[in-house]
């Protein structure tokens, strides 16, 4: 019991965080999502001390556990767009595949010249 | 009538959800995507039950209302791995960045010249960030956050399938530059392609995962911009 009161009471300060982030972002027009912003507000807050680890922790790990459920529903939105994939499947394949080689090439590349004197691996 | 479409809605998706991730964990293969699988299984049951998706919508909202905080929660693993985001804080920024970039640039480029509809160009963008970041994205710039979820779980698949055997080839060996680029490219699914790898590579995969998703929606303005 007193288990499910400190995650609804931590859930609440996470909503808390993202319904202040989401009305700025309304007042200022910013092009940023509110979600975006509140990570980066959460994550000052950790590292000012203001919100400790143990007032958030629970809820976070719990709800990025079940992070992918919240995916389902909007991915049912789907339903409507099937005739998006027959009439365009080839276009998107090729740029879902060409835009995953070239970023996996640019990262690897320019950390691994960064820090070139570390052991390599064999994966 | 309401409250019972309503109700049932809610049951069949987390009844999809729970046999799904329970046959995920069983087998871990990448192409049992637990998205792609329980949205096919919900879709495949309202397609029988003749339910327009307009009848899904007040079950989704109320599913979806966690969503934000669920994502706000992301700070706490970025604060718990912050030793290394200060111990590899310049290829980190450098290396994330430049993948995001590419990325939205070369989907976006080869979206809009392959003749797809404005909206749709505008949800293959940010497809390579976590989906709470890509619909919100995809929703400042009228793209769909329907198709942006899709086009995410297509990338994240892809990567989890090829990722390690592709970064293989390429001579990319440093357990650092192997988890940024499997977490950059194909976000949570490559985090776990990553954390199977090791330790350090799954940490590192998780930290990209994020910061590509803050500096993909910090870049979309100038991007979409080009696109227009």
């Amino acid at each position: 019991m007193k288990k499910v009161v400190r995650l609804a009471a931590q859930t609440a300060l996470l909503w808390g965080i993202y319904w202040v982030c989401n009305r700025f972002v309304q007042a200022t027009g910013l092009p940023i999502p509110g979600n975006v912003i509140g990570v980066a507000v959460l994550f000052t807050l950790l590292a000012l001390g203001v919100v400790k680890l143990e007032h958030v922790q629970e809820a976070a790990d719990f709800l990025l556990k079940h992070l992918v459920f919240f995916f389902i529903p909007i991915a049912v939105g789907l339903m409507d767009w099937g005739p998006v994939f027959y009439d365009y499947g080839l276009v998107l394949l090729v740029a879902i595949v060409a835009s995953s080689l070239i970023p996996f090439w640019a990262v690897g590349f320019i950390t691994q010249r960064l820090h070139r004197k570390e052991k390599p691996c064999t994966p | 009538m309401y409250s019972l479409t309503v109700t049932f809605t809610i049951v069949i998706t987390l009844c999809a959800y729970v046999a799904c991730r329970a046959l995920y964990l069983r087998y871990g293969h990448p192409l049992l995507n637990i998205v792609v699988l329980s949205a096919g299984v919900v879709i495949a049951i309202l397609a029988l039950c003749r339910m327009p998706y307009t009848t899904y919508v007040p079950g989704r909202d109320i599913m979806t209302f966690l969503l934000g905080p669920a994502t706000v929660g992301l700070a706490v693993p970025l604060y718990r791995n912050r030793h290394l985001l200060r111990k590899y804080a310049l290829a980190i920024v450098l290396s994330v960045a430049a993948g995001a970039l590419s990325a939205m640039v070369t989907a976006g480029l080869i979206a809009r010249f392959g003749g797809l509809p404005q909206e749709v160009v505008m949800s293959i963008v940010p497809k390579g960030v976590s989906i709470p970041f890509a619909i919100e994205i995809a929703r400042l710039y009228d793209g769909i956050p329907a198709l942006a979820a899709a086009f995410v779980v297509a990338t994240g698949t892809l990567g989890s399938l090829m990722g390690a055997t592709f970064l293989t080839r390429l001579g990319i060996t440093n357990p650092v530059a192997r988890g940024l680029a499997l977490g950059t490219v194909s976000h949570a699914q490559g985090t776990a392609t990553a954390l199977m790898e090791g330790q350090e590579q799954g940490s590192m995969a998780g930290l990209a995962m994020i910061l590509a998703g803050i500096l993909t929606a910090l870049f979309a303005p100038m991007v979409m911009l080009i696109l227009n």
